[in-house]
């Protein structure tokens, strides 16, 4: 890096750390303009960007510095949360997994797994509640509109009648309202089974944060963790959670098996990512 | 781990608590994710504790779940400090699962106060710690910073 981007690279930081992040923003700008190849300009002012809600122009700093630096973690985790906030959902996931295999291959020099982890389940919470709102929308208006042709049907049968006698008007009018309560009860059953009693099975639990697992990994016991959970307690007591006997990061393996079945409950119940 | 973490974590297990908890347990207060009280009181005849209830002040750093609650008897008009030879007569609780090194992240606030349950169960020495007076005397440290020798875990 030239001096004077490093200096101004430095004091976009203390900009940044004072929370001044329009001046942090300026200063990494200029860095820029005088080292143009130097990957971690772009993602200092990204995450600048991030903090003043410039969400596209987070993506843009992101893609130049993963065009110079593509195994950047960090960059793919800004494009992640920046997308989330475009409510552009699948885009923001693809991003929040790869941040997360790339913490994953860092292994324990990356102290970023948890709030990757966190990342990854608040986009699919996201993508869900989005996807429930347009469902809950379109059946709402799916509803009104076969309701509205009912009655309409009804009118003209009633007007049909209007010459013959009151009691068989009265049947067809009778007749109707039936069909019409019927077909009110049958979104209405929908609507509840969707409300239906939610439950998180214990086995998608990590007992460490209590939260829904998304990359378990298994011990020596036999017991799941998530990752980023076990991880965070490993670096401290290399012990086994449950019998506290020593036990190293190198010795975890990926519980695929659980991992499809968490994966599998969450694309269908996306409430539980943030149970 | 931060803040937002515990914070996530103890709201979990605030929701548990708050829908059932073992027989003896009881839920004070748990006005925010830095303090809770709650009570025990032992299940069986132990003529040592058998119709007291103990008053627990669990504190939460926000490194919690990795590192231990600070876990301590609190003495109030009608709620005593239990006696038994790892209870101190201030509070401070000598368990080595409350320790840094004893403590593992999947225990919870539940299972602490099922431990204390039957570390009071088990006991019959109608007695305080050796050095119990100097102890309370002199202590300054943290309950968890203090180096306390596990001698004997049965106890």
């Amino acid at each position: 890096m030239s001096r004077s981007a490093l200096a101004l690279k430095e004091e976009g930081n203390r900009h940044f750390q004072v929370k001044d992040y329009a001046g942090a923003e300026a200063l990494y700008s200029k860095a820029i303009v005088a080292d143009p190849k130097n990957p971690k300009l772009y993602t200092n002012r990204a995450m600048a960007r991030l903090n003043m809600s410039l969400w596209e122009n987070v993506i843009a700093d992101c893609q130049e510095c993963l065009k110079l630096a593509p195994e950047t973690m960090k960059a793919h985790y800004y494009i992640s949360q920046a997308a989330l906030n475009l409510h552009d959902f699948g885009f923001a996931l693809e991003h929040a997994f790869t941040a997360h295999k790339l913490c994953v291959s860092a292994g324990d020099k990356d102290k970023s797994m948890a709030h990757v982890t966190a990342q990854v389940l608040k986009c699919k919470k996201e993508q869900w509640d989005d996807r429930e709102r347009r469902r809950k929308r379109e059946t709402t208006e799916l509803e009104s509109e076969v309701l509205s042709l009912m009655e309409r049907e009804r009118n003209e049968a009633v007007g049909d009648m209007m010459d013959v006698n009151d009691g068989s008007r009265h049947e067809i009018e009778a007749d109707w309202q039936h069909k019409i309560d019927a077909l009110r009860d049958v979104f209405e059953k929908a609507r509840s089974g969707n409300e239906k009693r939610r439950k998180v099975p214990d086995w998608a639990v990590d007992d460490i944060s209590f939260g829904f697992m998304v990359d378990p990994v298994v011990t020596k016991t036999g017991k799941s963790y998530e990752r980023g959970s076990l991880m965070e307690h490993l670096r401290r007591h290399p012990t086994d959670p449950l019998t506290r006997e020593p036990l190293y990061m190198s010795e975890l393996r990926p519980n695929i098996n659980l991992k499809d079945a968490c994966k599998e409950f969450l694309d269908e119940n996306g409430w539980a990512a943030d149970w | 781990m931060t803040a937002q973490f515990a914070a996530k974590r103890l709201g979990k297990e605030l929701q548990k608590i708050n829908n059932s908890l073992p027989p003896g347990i009881e839920l004070v207060s748990a006005d925010n994710f830095e303090e809770w009280l709650l009570d025990i009181r032992v299940l069986d005849n132990n003529p040592l504790y058998r119709g007291h209830t103990y008053r627990l002040k669990f504190k939460f750093a926000s490194s919690y779940p990795i590192e231990p609650p600070e876990v301590v008897f609190v003495k109030l008009a009608d709620r005593l400090i239990p006696i038994h030879p790892h209870i101190y007569s201030n509070g401070i609780i000598c368990l080595d699962l409350l320790s840094s090194q004893g403590w593992s992240p999947v225990q919870n606030v539940e299972s602490v106060c099922m431990s204390l349950q039957s570390m009071l169960t088990g006991n019959t020495k109608d007695e305080r710690p050796p050095g119990d007076e100097e102890f309370v005397r002199a202590n300054r440290l943290r309950p968890k910073d203090i180096d306390f020798f596990y001698h004997d875990n049965n106890v």
